[in-house]
């Protein structure tokens, strides 16, 4: 998959302007010298006064750092989305449908289309879920597919969220501060709207209510805190939402059912958006060493008397040892082939593979099974020596830890860095609503690598966002 | 046999405990094996309780107690119907499907020692399962008498309790029957066998009951494709006859705690049972 | 919306510190001021020791094992985080509790905490001496100043508000009682009308910490006089920081919230017998029954209204 130079959003090889940037090329050649920069910094001052901050894990307790936006937008044409939604809709209701069966009767383990052990034994496999009937038969509501694209017509899926998938406020402010900034621009060309997924999120948690909810039922965010990463977020989504934020000890378990602690006393709560992970819900099922859950939690979602959103569990749906059967998954639930490709992956137990992967380290993304956001994966042709010998024994010592791929030439955009435009690496994070309906905001988040030749875009690794737009017809 | 059944169980929140949350797995449900003629759970706050099937099918109350002060006393009466069908429960509608108890757990990792000899057996798989309750029988005995404990075997979470008790000289550390079932379940589960941690109650075995195990007790089972699910009790060394009363089945004896309680405090002490046949 | 016991609680919280990260600005600065004026012998640590006492932290101060001098007192009252009333202590808990709830209060309100915090966390101790500190503490008083003009200037005047407010003043009303209490004695009749200069110093230093020496003139256009003072800061309603004003304040807000929420609590009852301390009332009849003893009795008042008011509104 090594090629000359990866794929670019905007130019094509030539050097003309791809069809969907006609208009912003257009607009940039109009813009005035230092307009892109003044753009930059009141950017950078209107996201301080949202205060749009995250926390980084592993330094000083309450640095808290504005995530780098950049003004140039990230556009993908009508027909492109099409497709992309397509393949989102049909990935999200496979794995929907794996997640009932693995919790039911596991038919596609008996039809032996997955290793059993791979299911069975996975930690992220939750047994307490066995049998348990969530509202709909929906288990992951709210899913963050990361996708990278590689060509024209190359999209690749790196990695199904479907625990509690992060980043969606920094779509919505991106596109908010984008029409601050620019918003001649948008008179220019039909961009699909964003702004409605809260109102969307809404409805999605309102339709998985429990049976025996009141008619406008009370939903509620449970947020780790105030020193989670990602509280902003949290406490952005519930205003935006108009539901109440609660930390675990704003909530009780009386009688099976959920309640808050309010000013006039205890208020029936029937769906909790939970940003807390599984392990920590409930002191009474699962860690008991937990001080951010609710006792009982656990119990009274398994009485029916409210919906966990996501549903604990969900985990096993994103395993980086699952992903790679997720075709098969698609293929077995809904009879069609899988519109979006997966990464080809290398599976290190075997010995062959192993053999390979060992020899051509320096070619390869290594990453853990159970990391995420960019922590404990090594990009082969980016890093030293020895971290690919450090990877090497890693991988030998523990195969199973380890997935492999190869190094993807993750598409361009152009970047607004040290007042130049310049090409940079880019991944997209559509966001997927599951409820009454499936509902997928246009676009999603675009997430930009700015070290140059950089292919890790996470925000705790340097990386910063853009707008992303859907073009409509 | 019609087993009459009276087990009492306490326990102790932290003294200002605001809300305390328990917890019950102590109901049991009529099967192939019993009939459960009648039944009651008693303690503060039982009439509030939410009552649902957890993932392993068990009936489990959810109990809230609202500034509880001291000790929480749990009494459990009733009267169950049984039936010896050696051992064998087949399969019963409503369970998880058997595979799932082929996951390994904390609690279940059995030492290669226990089963390796079996991994290459031809034998059918109930003369395997019997042998293997033999072999665990023999080896843990074998380990209890030459002075070592099962450390690694009974170390589990904060909340699960020694249930029932082997046989054995006081002085001397004895392998308890949730240690042998564990090693059992484990020893099944490294052999691709789906095996299950049985919690329940042991009526007196006979007028003079020689055992002297009766009360509060804990075993195993496991699967076979042809028979279903079949009791194995290698305290015992039997499957289960009549004596069994069973209470609640899971993964092992962590997910079939007959009481939790958050916040814990001191933990759960369980009381004595008294089983005695009517 | 229904509102969190939680975040009542926290909106209560944030204005208290808020109102006590000023407080112990201004009781910093007249322990400061007397510091430096004080003519006798061992007399600036009298004075930043009773000043440290009027803000209950001479304790915490004397556990430290430190002599009490100026940068010693300043730096233990301004940056000490082992000093839970410092003023570093309260601009984190006033941010932290912003933060809790952050969609309870405005962006402005937010923005006015949290810029606060973030600039006073870059500050170096050690480059805080002399004129500086002084400025230093200028802004800390402006930094209450602009949380509360956001405040004002754009909450929804609903139950979030008077929470808001009931932190504020039974904060500040704790806070006058205590400076009265700390120096109640040159407050006390005496046979000699004219007060010595020892009497002048004191009485200025109770009327700064109030931010009441100017205003005082504008009241009694007459000199400093003890009966006045004790006056000025106890009864006068005109007066923001009289106990009477923030008793009837207090006692407002909390009404606003029963009505609000259409029920009276045990707080309403616990407010209305603060306010009754100080209303239809003279300062002969408070000195005849004891200022100590009244100011005591006040102050134990007071945090029977914050205590009410959290279990009437299931704080925890």
């Amino acid at each position: 998959m090594a090629e000359n130079l990866p794929f670019d959003e905007m130019y094509n090889p030539d050097g003309s302007v791809r069809e969907p940037y006609r208009a912003l090329a257009q607009w940039l050649e109009e813009q005035p010298d230092k307009a892109l920069t003044l753009m930059q910094s009141d950017a950078e001052a209107i996201f301080r006064k949202l205060g749009i901050t995250f926390a980084v894990y592993g330094s000083e307790e309450g640095t808290e750092k504005v995530i780098p936006f950049d003004v140039i937008p990230r556009i993908i044409a009508a027909q492109e989305w099409r497709r992309l939604s397509k393949g989102i809709e049909q990935r999200v209701k496979a794995l929907n449908a794996f997640l009932y069966d693995i919790y039911h009767r596991q038919e596609i383990l008996k039809a032996g289309r997955i290793p059993e052990k791979l299911i069975l034994q996975n930690e992220a496999f939750c047994p307490e879920m066995m049998g348990l009937e969530p509202a709909r038969g929906i288990y992951a509501h709210i899913i963050g597919v990361d996708i990278v694209r590689v060509g024209p017509d190359e999209f690749y899926v790196l990695e199904d969220n479907l625990r509690t998938p992060s980043g969606v406020s920094y779509m919505l402010e991106d596109r908010e501060a984008m029409m601050i900034l620019a918003p001649d621009l948008f008179q220019r060309q039909k961009v699909a709207p964003v702004e409605n997924y809260p109102e969307n999120l809404r409805r999605t948690l309102e339709s998985v209510a429990p049976a025996n909810a009141s008619a406008s039922p009370n939903i509620v965010v449970l947020t780790p805190g105030i020193y989670n990463s990602a509280y902003f977020e949290h406490s952005f989504l519930a205003d935006q939402m108009g539901a109440t934020l609660c930390e675990g000890p704003d909530l009780f378990v009386d009688g099976g059912k959920v309640y808050m602690r309010t000013t006039t006393g205890p208020e029936r709560v029937d769906v909790i958006y939970r940003r807390i992970d599984d392990d920590y819900l409930d002191p009474l099922t699962f860690n008991p060493g937990s001080m951010l859950g609710v006792p009982g939690l656990f119990d009274a979602y398994r009485a029916g008397n409210v919906t966990l959103v996501n549903a604990p569990g969900t985990g096993i749906a994103d395993d980086k040892a699952v992903y790679t059967y997720v075709p098969e998954i698609i293929e077995f639930y809904l009879g069609e082939k899988a519109l979006l490709q997966n990464v080809p992956t290398y599976n290190c137990t075997d010995e062959e593979q192993r053999n390979w992967v060992l020899a051509n380290i320096g070619d390869l993304v290594v990453k853990e099974v159970h990391g995420s956001g960019g922590y404990g994966m090594m990009v082969g042709p980016t890093s030293t020596k020895a971290m690919h010998a450090e990877f090497r024994k890693k991988i030998e010592a523990r195969p199973d830890n380890y997935i492999v791929q190869p190094t993807l030439a993750l598409s361009t955009c152009p970047t607004y860095i040290n007042a130049g435009i310049t090409p940079r690496h880019v991944d997209l994070r559509p966001y997927v609503l599951i409820g009454d309906e499936v509902r997928i905001t246009p676009g999603g988040l675009t997430r930009v690598a700015l070290k140059k030749g950089s292919l890790v875009v996470n925000s705790s690794q340097g990386g910063g966002t853009k707008d992303t737009w859907v073009l409509e017809d | 046999m019609r087993i009459s059944i009276e087990h009492q169980l306490s326990v102790t929140p932290p003294a200002g405990t605001a809300h305390a949350v328990l917890q019950l797995m102590l109901t049991p449900i009529s099967g192939p094996s019993q009939t459960v003629e009648s039944w009651s759970v008693e303690m503060p706050g039982i009439g509030n309780a939410a009552r649902f099937a957890d993932a392993y099918g068990n009936s489990v109350h959810l109990v809230n107690q609202a500034r509880p002060e001291g000790t929480l006393l749990v009494t459990v009466r009733g009267a169950v119907t049984t039936t010896d069908r050696h051992g064998v429960l087949g399969r019963v509608g409503g369970e998880p499907v058997a595979a799932l108890y082929k996951r390994v757990t904390a609690l279940t990792r059995a030492p290669v020692t226990l089963y390796g000899k079996f991994r290459s057996s031809k034998d059918n798989r109930i003369d395997v399962l019997h042998a293997l309750m033999a072999r665990v029988g023999e080896t843990l005995r074998a380990v209890e008498a030459t002075g070592q404990t099962q450390s690694q075997m009974s170390a589990d979470g904060s909340q699960s309790q020694s249930q029932g008790s082997a046989p054995a000289d006081a002085a001397r550390p004895a392998a308890s029957a949730s240690d042998l079932a564990h090693a059992f379940i484990g020893s099944c589960r490294a052999l691709d066998i789906p095996a299950r941690y049985v919690t329940g109650y042991l009526a007196p075995g006979g007028a003079d009951d020689e055992d002297g195990l009766s009360g509060f007790h804990a075993w195993a089972e496991a699967y076979d494709d042809r028979l279903g699910w079949i009791g194995f009790d290698p305290t015992l060394q039997l499957c289960p006859t009549d004596r069994h009363v069973r209470l609640a089945a899971g993964l092992d004896g962590l997910s079939a705690t007959p009481l939790r309680i958050v916040p814990a405090g001191d933990g759960v002490a369980i009381q004595e049972a008294n089983v005695s046949i009517v | 919306m229904t509102m969190l016991g939680r975040t009542a609680q926290n909106l209560f919280w944030l204005s208290r510190y808020v109102e006590r990260a000023e407080n112990m600005a201004r009781l910093l600065e007249v322990g400061y001021r007397m510091s430096l004026t004080s003519r006798r012998e061992g007399g600036a640590s009298e004075h930043l020791v009773s000043m440290m006492q009027a803000a209950e932290v001479d304790e915490a101060f004397a556990s430290k094992d430190r002599v009490a001098d100026v940068d010693t007192v300043a730096n233990f009252m301004m940056f000490d985080p082992d000093n839970y009333s410092s003023v570093y202590s309260c601009l984190l808990a006033a941010r932290t509790n912003a933060r809790s709830v952050r969609t309870a209060i405005t962006s402005d309100m937010w923005e006015s905490i949290n810029s606060a915090w973030l600039e006073f966390s870059q500050i170096k101790p050690r480059d805080v001496r002399g004129a500086k500190l002084l400025g230093l503490l200028e802004w800390v008083k402006d930094i209450g100043h602009q949380f509360r003009g956001a405040l004002l200037g754009t909450i929804l005047r609903d139950d979030g508000f008077a929470f808001l407010q009931a932190g504020n003043f039974i904060e500040r009303a704790d806070n006058t009682a205590r400076i009265l209490d700390m120096k109640y004695y040159v407050l006390l009749p005496r046979a000699k009308m004219v007060g010595g200069d020892l009497d002048i110093q004191q009485w200025t230093l109770i009327l700064r910490a109030a931010s009441a020496h100017r205003s005082y003139r504008h009241v009694y256009h007459d000199r400093y006089k003890a009966h006045n003072i004790a006056d000025f800061l106890m009864l006068r309603p005109e007066m923001p920081r009289s106990l009477i004003f923030c008793a009837k304040y207090i006692e407002d807000n909390l009404a606003t919230l029963s009505q609000f929420y259409g029920q009276k609590q045990s707080c309403d009852e616990a407010a209305s017998q603060l306010r009754s301390m100080v209303d239809g009332t003279d300062m002969d009849t408070i000195f005849s029954y004891g200022l100590h003893e009244f100011l005591t009795e006040f102050i134990a008042r007071n945090n029977r209204v914050s205590d009410t008011l959290s279990e009437s509104y299931n704080f925890y």
